[in-house]
This record gives C-alpha cells, structure tokens and sequence, in this order.
C-alpha cells in the first residue's frame, strides 16, 4: 500500500513540475522560442542550453514553452471528451430504452470509423490550429467514454436508493445530477487522467505530421523539424531528444498516476493487477 | 437469430462506410475557400483563374452540389474513387498498390504480437504477484506510455544510424534497379518497422490476454483439474488458456483501427511505402481526393476486420453460435 502511495504522489509531483513549466514559461526560457536568439544549428554552451535549431531559435526556451501547448491539448481534450461522455452516458444509461438504443446505435455506427485517420481529415477541414485540435480530440475522443460511463449507470440506475428518489417524485435531472453522477465521479477522475496522457501524444503526433498550429510552439512540431531537417542526419542530439524524452516522462508519470488512482478507487483492480 | 445478426452487422458497416463516404464528401465540396486555388498556389506558387476553372471542369466541382454527391456516392460502390492529384492516377489504383506493402508489414507484426502477447500475458497472468509478472506488467505499462512516434525514432537511431544493422528506410536497397525486387533485401528493410509495430501492439494484447487469465483462475473447472492431479502447464494450456482466449478475438479486432494509426507514424519515420506515409503525403501537400480515398479504406479494413471476428468466434467457442451477442 506504502508502494502505491509513492508512486501516486512521485507521479503527481512530476505532473506538477511539468504545469510549472508551463505556467511560468515566459519567466523560465530565457529567449523568444520564435526569436532569431544566434548562429542556427549552434551546440549546447551556456547561452543557449540546448544549442539552436536550423532557424537559430533557441531549443531550451522552445521546449519549456512546448510544454504549454502539449498540456493543453491534454487537459482541455479531455475535458471536453470526459464531459461529453459522462453527460451522454448518464442520460443513456438512465433513461435506456428509446434514447438508450438510438444513442449507442449511432455511436456503434461511428466507432468503426477509425479515430485517428478521421481527425486528421477533419483537422484539415477546420485548419490545424490548437483549439481546433483539442475540440475535435475531445468530441470524437468522448466515444468511448460514452460506453464505460453508460455500463456503470445501468446498475446505479435500478439501485434501491434511485428507485426510491423517483418514488418521491423527484425529476430526472435532480436524480441525475445529485445522485448517479456522485456515484460514478470517481470513474470519471480516472478516465479523465487516462484521456489527458492519450489526447497529449495524439496532438503531438499532429504536430509531427506536421497537422499542429503554426503559430503555437509544440513537442510534435519540435520533433517533425529536427527529424526532417537534418537532426538525425547531423547527429544533433540536444535537437532531437529532449523534446521526445519530455513527452515521454510526462506520459510515463500520467499513466502511473492513471494507474496509481484506479488502484485507489476500486482495490479490486489492484488486486487483478498484482 | 443467426440470420438478423448477420444482416444487422452488415446494416451497420453499410452505414459506417456510407458515413465515411459522406464525411469525405463535405471535406472536399464544403473546405472553407476555393481548394483547387489553394492547392495550386502551394504546389505551383500561382493559379491563374483560366487554370483553376479548367482543374474545376475537369474534377467535376462546378456542377451543382447534389450532383456532385450522386455521382461521387455511386461512383465508391463502382470502384470509382475519385483521381488524385499529386499522382495523377486514380485514388484506388494508387492506394491498392500501397496497401499490399502495408500488409508486408501489418500481417506479420499483427501475428507476432498476438503469439508473443499470449504466451507471455498467460504465464503472466498464471504466476500473478511473482517476480516475472511484476517485470513483466511494469514493463508493459512503461512500453504502452511511450509514444509510438517516439519509439520508432529510437529504434531508427539506435539500429540503423548507431549500429548501422538494418537501411535507414525505404523498402528496396538501390542495388534493386540492376538486380530486380529480392524478397531478402525488402525482409531486411521491414525487419524494424515490423519490430516497432509489434513493440506498439504487443502491450494491448499482453494487458487482455493477462486480465483474461486472471478471470478464470478462481474457477471450478480449474479447481477440479488441479484436483485430478494434472500438472500445472497442462492446466494453464487446455483449460485455463482455451477458455481465455475467447474474449481475446474480439478485442484484437478493436484493435485494429489502433494499428493503422501505428503504421501511419512507424512508416513516415522508416520511409515505408504503404498507406501510413501516403497518409503522411497526401497531408502534406493536401491532396483531398487521395486522402478521401485512404479514410475509406481505413474504414473498410476495421470494417472487414470485425466481420472475421464475428466468424472466426464460433469456430474457437462451439458453444456460441455466429450472431450471438458475446460481448455480453
């Protein structure tokens, strides 16, 4: 239990670290990240931390500055898709019948379309750019949450203590509202955790594909760069590792803290998992 | 049942793939701006408007909209999916021809990643709480959080710039043009891209296949094998595993779509011929008919993938019959 505890706060202190970054970006990196800031393709020496990229910007400041989009894109992908989920699972899952049948119908017709191809399709349509992004994540994202929230209604639905609330005539979203969505909060924590680290690589693999926001400095954009641009070729580490290792430790540290937080809500799941 | 089952499935993948269809269809005729300007100013620099009316003429766009649609829409069910652009060939002749070497790869990755994923989610799930579980699982976890991009990369770096073993892309060495196509060189080119969609696959698979383990571990039939006195990897094998695997077909399905996305980025980064980098091209340089064409096919592929599952499931489960809900 001890063990559990660690990681859990180990990998929200990391999670933290990474918001301060981002929070204090302008403070912290000591450049303009699209500023002209010396020779392009210089080595790392004490101006400039992690040396420049081909366009003389400084990679240090681009990669603190990176930090905001990519939690952003994280956090705000998944609110909109945790929001959307549980709203329409609840009221799936409650109401069942009609509305219940025609929701998941739809939502059986859509899912086999596949997500990622369909949001890069979708992203050109509305233009790559970072709100655009996190709405379009968040909306076809929310699909599958849909699913897992509904199947957890379903049992709340029929408890004895929602029945008797109805007996009392309470309406449905007063029941709603007060007493399935307390129940199923927890879930929703997680799946909240889970989404932000899933919705974070999928707006930084648009930006390698080269779908980010041109005007919005990012990982996957950072990436795609040193990658086509000769930081492979060239041997320039201090191009193309730190933003890959930044995005990775912060996926690392969401999924332990996802994993961390299941173990806490449902003791069974931990059970299974050890 | 069996029969409303069958014709239920295929009512919905008919209208799946009719939502793609028209999805694709808005992309084109309702993009913000005239497309076919755009597009030429970002190949060519300029559109001169006698150019862009005859691009217009020769695709169609100035026919009236619902015009457009009938054609467009019948046209998919004839095998007529539009005319690339940046190709100057047919959307699906172009994208036939890649989705073979995206096969080249995705079959064998696929197949390794269901094997290995098994064997070692069962044992894991069979020793749970031992050293080799715990290994095991952590490993799994720190696997499934790094990107798949990233990954790719590493392995690029690591194998081919580093260590030099293995070409740093394409799928032929040059000596190709002399000596012909030799299926060792081209195995020798996808050994790495192979290996990193397993990597990326593999985790799924191992994560069900130990869950699915688990499940069954405290029931009676295990009990009484153990009773009987058979040995424990029999155990594992005819009882525990047969029964395990079920769910397994399903989800493999499901993770189908995880795949193409996989292979989108595994083939940009190794230069990879097939589906994924002309998803990447035909981004770049926003050739829309083409990537209408590659969203279809996606879909067709998830498509075809769930319907084998639904056949296959009665084969492994005598006692589910095709049309039964197993999900349940």
């Amino acid at each position: 239990m001890s063990g559990n505890n660690l990681s859990f706060y180990l990998s929200f202190g990391v999670v933290l670290i990474y918001a301060a970054f981002a929070l204090f970006a302008p403070i912290i990196a000591p450049f303009d990240p699209f500023m002209i800031s010396g020779a392009p393709l210089a080595s790392p020496d004490a101006t400039h931390l992690l040396g420049t990229n081909d366009l003389a910007q400084d990679i240090f400041s681009r990669l603190i500055w990176g930090t905001r989009a990519t939690l952003f894109l994280g956090i705000v992908g998944a609110l909109i898709s945790v929001t959307l989920g549980t709203v329409i699972g609840i009221v799936s899952g409650y109401y069942g019948g009609m509305v219940d049948e025609i929701i998941m119908r739809f939502l059986d017709v859509v899912m086999t379309i596949p997500f990622f191809p369909l949001l890069l399709v979708l992203t050109i349509f509305f233009r790559p750019g970072i709100y655009t992004s996190a709405v379009l994540m968040g909306i076809l994202g929310s699909i599958q949450g849909v699913r897992i929230i509904r199947s957890q209604v379903l049992s709340l639905a029929v408890a004895d203590f929602v029945v008797a609330t109805k007996a009392l005539g309470a309406r449905g979203s007063y029941i709603m509202a007060r007493h399935i969505l307390p129940g199923i909060l927890p879930l929703v924590g997680v799946k909240f955790v889970f989404s932000a680290q899933h919705f974070m690589l999928i707006g930084i693999g648009l930006g390698f594909l080269g779908m980010g926001d041109p005007g919005v400095v990012d990982w996957g954009q950072m990436i795609n760069r040193a990658s086509q641009n000769g930081g492979v070729i060239l041997g320039l580490w201090w191009w193309l590792f730190p933003p890959g290792l930044a995005v990775t430790f912060l996926s690392l540290a969401l999924a332990w803290f996802g994993y961390a937080c299941e173990d806490r809500i449902n003791p069974r799941i931990q059970m299974m998992r050890v | 049942m069996k029969l409303t089952y069958i014709l239920r499935r295929l009512l919905y993948s008919a209208a799946a793939f009719g939502t793609s269809v028209i999805i694709t269809f808005f992309l084109l005729h309702l993009m913000p701006g005239d497309y076919i300007t755009q597009y030429l100013e970002q190949i060519y620099a300029i559109a001169p408007p006698e150019v862009v009316q005859m691009y217009n003429q020769a695709y169609g766009l100035d026919r009236p909209l619902t015009e457009q649609f009938f054609t467009y829409f019948s046209g998919v069910f004839h095998g007529d999916w539009g005319y690339s652009l940046s190709y100057s060939r047919p959307v699906l002749e172009v994208i036939s021809e890649k989705l073979f070497w995206t096969l080249v790869i995705l079959l064998p990755a696929t197949f390794l990643s269901i094997i290995v994923g098994i064997v070692i989610g069962a044992y894991s799930g069979w020793k749970r709480g031992s050293k080799v579980d715990l290994a095991l699982l952590n490993g799994m976890i720190f696997l499934r959080a790094i990107p798949s991009y990233w990954l790719a990369l590493m392995i690029l770096l690591i194998f081919s710039y580093y260590l030099g073993i293995f070409p740093l892309g394409g799928y032929v060495s040059l000596s190709a043009l002399d000596t012909g196509i030799d299926p060792i060189d081209v195995l020798n080119h996808a050994a790495l891209p192979i290996f990193t969609l397993f990597l990326f696959s593999v985790t799924g698979i191992y994560y069900l296949m130990r869950n699915s383990i688990l499940m069954t571990v405290g029931e009676d039939y295990i009990v009484t094998a153990r009773a009987k006195g058979l040995d424990e990897l029999t155990i594992l094998r005819k009882h525990a595993m047969k029964n395990a695997m079920l769910p397994m077909v399903t989800s493999v399905a499901l993770q189908c779509a995880g795949m193409i996305t996989g292979s989108i980025f595994v083939e940009t980064i190794f230069s990879w011929p097939g589906l994924g980098m002309l998803t990447f091209e035909a981004l770049k340089i926003r050739d829309l008919p083409l990537l209408q064409g590659i969203l279809l096919m996606d879909t067709l592929i998830v498509i075809i993938a769930n319907i084998a599952a639904d056949l296959i499931y009665p084969l492994i489960d005598p006692r589910v019959e095709v049309g039964e809900d197993v999900r349940k």
